[in-house]
């Protein structure tokens, strides 16, 4: 379809560029003057459209799962009798010795520490590199996909890598570092720095994803608030607080939102690195439950801790999304 | 035909829950040692004795018999029938990457654990090499020290399976082990898999090692190893009790919901047949199963280096296997769960978290707690 | 390309009179570099592991004859097969997942609708499905639909992820885009899609680009899935390289070469479209 004739001269920039209005809660759609009551529910229909399709895909994908994994998780089936453990006489026993178990207590810490420290990490790095990398240029350009690549290469492969770069007898860091004279010991194998080594690896390799959205925030700001506020005088850092920030926040929460679900399904560096140890100091929920699942074959159990695991998930995301929500400008 | 071959640790996860769901998309598997008293007596596997009876589909010459019965012996099911012909047999041994290091020192190749223990102090920090390593699965690298302490991971597997893991032999086995590990091991050694353990011997960064032969007998290999003329290769070394050498047995078998079984088995009575195994050992295997095939003479002549004949050292330890029955423990159906308690355990132990008797206790009442769970009485 | 660079404008200009000394022209350059070099390190690292021979792969010294047998290697073990699938999987999971969800974004922006912030949050829950519990059930129903082992299974079952990722990130930039813009489009008898088409998304390409690059990348690393639900047809990348970790040794060399590998495809793709990942043409914004 063409574009409307009254439409085309507003969006190239020039004088009509100085007129821009923030988007902010004032921006909410309000009916055309001429529109019907069946502009609205044509309106509806469309919006409809586009939605139910997604929506309907999800259900059958997750829906059917999750029914599942509720199903198994009130037996305890066990892969070795499938036939005889998959019975329900005592539906909440695997749920009764969760709260037993010590050492899924332990990893629920071990979770917390990992998810808050990690995430806090990669968004305040991703941050900051995106930041720097904001700039016009052609180094600057190509410098931004390759800033990509530990987030694109498989996660396997960084594990390994990391994995020998945390041994001492092999890894360049480790022999530069003793040929400055500051020898450092083993980092996964000690029960005090394993899990920040681990931290350390996951950061390096999930910084991109914050980068990258930033990245995208940022080129969409429109100029004329900043060059407005420059006129006026502000340093650099009031410009990034009054202006870009809120910009960039919701793609932040996002970001964060979305690192903080990755970090409760953690699981190559942890299986190359530490496979859980040394001890049980690595062992996050996940992988607690990925030993019962599949070393011990024991399913019932393994998915009643992801269950477990799905109900904190989800309420740490609907606390995370209320706080962003709550906390200011929300353009939704 | 399609032969696929994943990653270990990879192909025992993809099988595992292949045969659980006694799936048809393999025809021909490999029976896993670890695993294979679960998918023997759990019913996932088919029974071979009417395909080895059946002279349309197997040759006299086949000889099943021919197979050591050390090695025959995790195949068979509780019900006394064989569920997989085995087509390797691997053992621990013992190595010194730098052996001249020690005859410089005035010693042998140690025989009993004082004598190993002597020989990883002398050898530490010697040519910029650590003194021992050894691979961080512990469920299966420890368990001959243990032995040879004389304790044992079950009273009396496969009837008795009250777990002994606090016995106070167990506890200075352990105490023993996590000693050499801490002390005179690489920096990190916890960390280190069986890969990295032989990379650390077959660099020369570490002196002595306890490791399959599979990987010990690399050590051989000019091509890839440095200390390729200064090995010396040994047994596992002797305790209070005796030697008890790990011994591991893989064999081929057919899962019960393969839909080619007559197929599956003919490519299994080739794979194994007595042609064939005489060529891998010609071409240097060093873990065959058949008896004819451990004592011919090339076998003995591939596998002799430096004056050490490994497969001596290999169908020796075989036989002492057989014999002692002493890895019973290891095919028993819940022992995945204890090996997971005896890795953590010494875990706990090197890295310093708990001592020996704190960490072995908890295993001890961690594998009660995996017993009960699984149904066992005990 | 020229049109785009003079219409952008970057954030923080140092526009003075006199022009500024060379490191403060190309401070930002010159810090951008040193910290891509410092960061990359690692996966540099790598990169000469690959061109290492096999036995001298973790050799202290930092010299050594460059082979490409590592590569050599990875042909013959029909590693450009699980390349392929990857490649396959991925690029169409993308398009689906974009297909399917960047209209269901701008619905869920847009339409006020009651249960709004639930549904939202229901659609981020999809994502926390865990690979672990998920892949029985996941395994059970594809095989039962035939579909075990094959690229349209898997990209069925990526889109779990994908989906959930194109809404939500979607939405975060639907939401910075005025609705007077539309609104504007509406009046003058534009539908709500071709409006959608024709006003908003030019205006969110970055985002577009950048979730597209995302979905990408999802699809490309996932490695449990494809474990679980792949044999020999369909395997990926990512659980081709774990088969180099074979039980009498980990072929170092042949990891390291497939990783380079592994990581191009990608690079290559976000180079590509990095003019996309650049502000479109409505510089200037909008009139009221």
């Amino acid at each position: 379809m063409q574009m409307p004739p009254a439409l085309a001269p507003a969006l190239p920039a020039g004088e009509a560029g100085r007129h821009f209005s923030l988007p902010s809660r004032a921006a909410t759609p309000a009916p055309a003057p001429a529109a019907q009551p069946s502009w609205q529910r044509q309106q509806r229909r469309s919006y409809g459209w586009g939605l139910y399709p997604a929506l309907i895909v999800l259900a059958l994908i997750t829906l059917a799962p999750l029914l599942t994994l509720v199903v198994v998780s009130l037996t305890p089936l066990s892969l070795t009798d499938p036939a005889g453990t998959f019975h329900f006489r005592d539906p909440l026993g695997n749920y009764r010795q969760l709260l037993n178990d010590p050492r899924f207590v332990h990893s629920l810490w071990v979770q917390f520490q990992l998810s808050s420290v990690g995430v806090t990490l990669q968004l305040l790095s991703g941050l900051g590199i995106a930041l720097l990398l904001h700039g016009r240029s052609p180094v600057l350009g190509a410098v931004r996909s390759l800033f990509l690549i530990p987030m694109v290469l498989p996660p396997i492969v960084v594990a390994l890598i990391w994995k020998i770069l945390y041994t001492p007898d092999i890894s360049p860091l480790h022999q530069a570092l003793e040929a400055l004279g500051w020898p450092l010991r083993s980092l996964i194998a000690h029960p005090d720095t394993a899990l920040w080594a681990v931290v350390a690896a996951d950061t390096w390799q999930w910084f991109p994803f914050t980068m990258l959205m930033v990245l995208a925030a940022l080129q969409m700001i429109p100029d004329d608030p900043l060059e407005a506020a420059r006129m006026d005088g502000a340093n650099r850092w009031q410009l990034f607080r009054f202006i870009v920030f809120p910009h960039i926040r919701a793609v932040l929460l996002v970001c964060a939102l979305f690192r903080l679900i990755d970090s409760f399904k953690a699981f190559p560096l942890l299986y190359v690195l530490t496979n859980g140890g040394p001890g049980t100091v690595t062992e996050v929920t996940n992988f607690y439950g990925f030993i019962q699942a599949f070393n011990f074959s024991f399913w019932g159990y393994g998915s009643a801790i992801a269950l477990v695991m799905l109900a904190g998930v989800f309420a740490l995301s609907a606390l995370v999304s209320r706080l962003g929500r709550d906390g200011g400008d929300d353009a939704r | 035909m399609n032969f696929d071959t994943p990653g270990f640790p990879v192909y025992n996860q993809r099988t595992d829950l292949e045969l659980s769901t006694k799936g048809s998309a393999y025809d021909v598997v490999n029976v896993t040692f670890i695993y294979s008293s679960r998918w023997i007596n759990s019913g996932w596997l088919t029974p071979l004795d009417d395909f080895i009876a059946n002279r349309n589909l197997t040759p006299a010459e086949f000889d099943i018999n021919d197979f050591l019965a050390g090695a025959r012996a995790p195949e068979t099911g509780a019900d006394g029938k064989l569920y997989g012909v085995p087509w390797t047999a691997e053992v621990t041994l013992a190595a010194a990457s730098r052996f001249d290091v020690l005859k410089s020192a005035g010693l042998a190749f140690p025989d009993t654990l004082d004598d190993f223990s002597r020989a990883v102090q002398t050898a530490h920090r010697k040519e910029r090499a650590a003194g021992f390593v050894t691979d961080n699965h512990y469920g299966w690298t420890f368990p001959p020290f243990l032995q040879a302490f004389g304790g044992d991971v079950f009273r009396k597997a496969p009837h008795d399976l009250y777990p002994t893991l606090d016995t106070p032999e167990a506890i200075a086995a352990a105490d023993y082990f996590a000693r050499l590990l801490r002390d005179f091991g690489p920096d990190g050694a916890v960390s280190y898999t069986a890969d990295q353990s032989l990379q650390s011997l077959k660099s020369g960064r570490s002196n002595l090692g306890i490791q399959g032969q599979i990987y010990l007998s690399q050590l051989a290999d000019k091509a890839s190893s440095k200390v390729a003329a200064t090995t010396a290769w040994g047994a596992v070394p002797r305790g209070p009790a005796g030697r008890f050498p790990g011994s591991a047995v893989h064999g081929l078998g057919i899962p019960v919901g393969s839909k080619n079984a007559p197929a599956a088995w003919q490519f299994i009575a080739w794979a194994t047949s007595k042609q064939i195994t005489q060529r891998a050992v010609a071409a240097g295997y060093g873990s065959p199963t058949r008896r004819s095939d451990m004592q011919s003479q090339v076998f003995a002549e591939r596998q002799r280096v430096n004056g050490y004949d490994i497969a001596r050292l290999s169908s020796d330890a075989i036989d002492l296997a057989a014999k002692q029955g002493h890895m019973k423990y290891r095919t028993v159906a819940v022992y995945p769960q204890i090996d997971q308690q005896i890795n953590k355990a010494i875990e706990l132990i090197v890295s310093g978290q708990k001592s020996a008797a704190a960490a072995m206790q908890q295993a001890q009442a961690g594998a009660l707690a995996e017993l009960k769970r699984s149904g066992i009485a005990v | 390309m020229h049109a785009e660079a003079a219409l952008y404008e970057p954030p923080f200009p140092s526009d003075k009179p006199r022009r500024p000394g060379w490191l403060r022209r190309h401070g930002r350059e010159t810090a951008a570099l040193a910290l891509l070099a410092l960061l990359l390190f690692p996966f540099l690292w790598m990169v000469q592991l690959a061109l290492r021979p096999a036995q001298d792969a973790f050799e202290p010294g930092l010299l050594f004859v460059p082979t490409l047998d590592a590569f050599h290697a990875l042909w013959q073990d029909q590693f450009a097969r699980s390349f392929g699938n990857s490649l396959l999987t991925s690029t169409l999971s993308t398009a689906l997942a974009l297909l399917i969800g960047v209209p269901a974004a701008y619905a869920l922006t847009r339409w006020r609708f009651r249960a709004r912030r639930h549904v939202a949050l229901w659609i981020l829950c999809t994502r926390m499905a865990p690979p672990i519990a998920f892949t029985i059930p996941f395994f059970l129903a594809l095989r039962w639909a035939g579909l075990l082992d094959t690229v349209w299974g898997l990209t069925l079952i990526y889109l779990t992820f994908n989906l959930a990722i194109v809404i939500w990130l979607m939405q975060s930039f639907f939401a910075a885009i005025p609705a007077a813009l539309e609104e504007a489009a509406w009046i003058d008898g534009c539908g709500v899609w071709s409006a959608f088409w024709h006003v908003t998304l030019p205006l969110t390409r970055p985002g577009l680009v950048s979730t597209a690059v995302l979905c990408f990348i999802f699809s490309w690393s996932d490695f449990f899935f494809a474990l679980i639900l792949t044999r020999t047809q369909a395997v990926t990348a990512p659980v081709a390289i774990v088969n180099f970790l074979q039980y009498d040794g980990w072929e170092w060399t042949k990891i390291a070469a497939a990783g380079t590998l592994v990581m191009l495809p990608v690079v290559a793709f976000t180079l590509l479209v990095r003019k996309y990942l650049v502000r479109g043409l409505t510089a200037g914004g909008v009139k009221d």
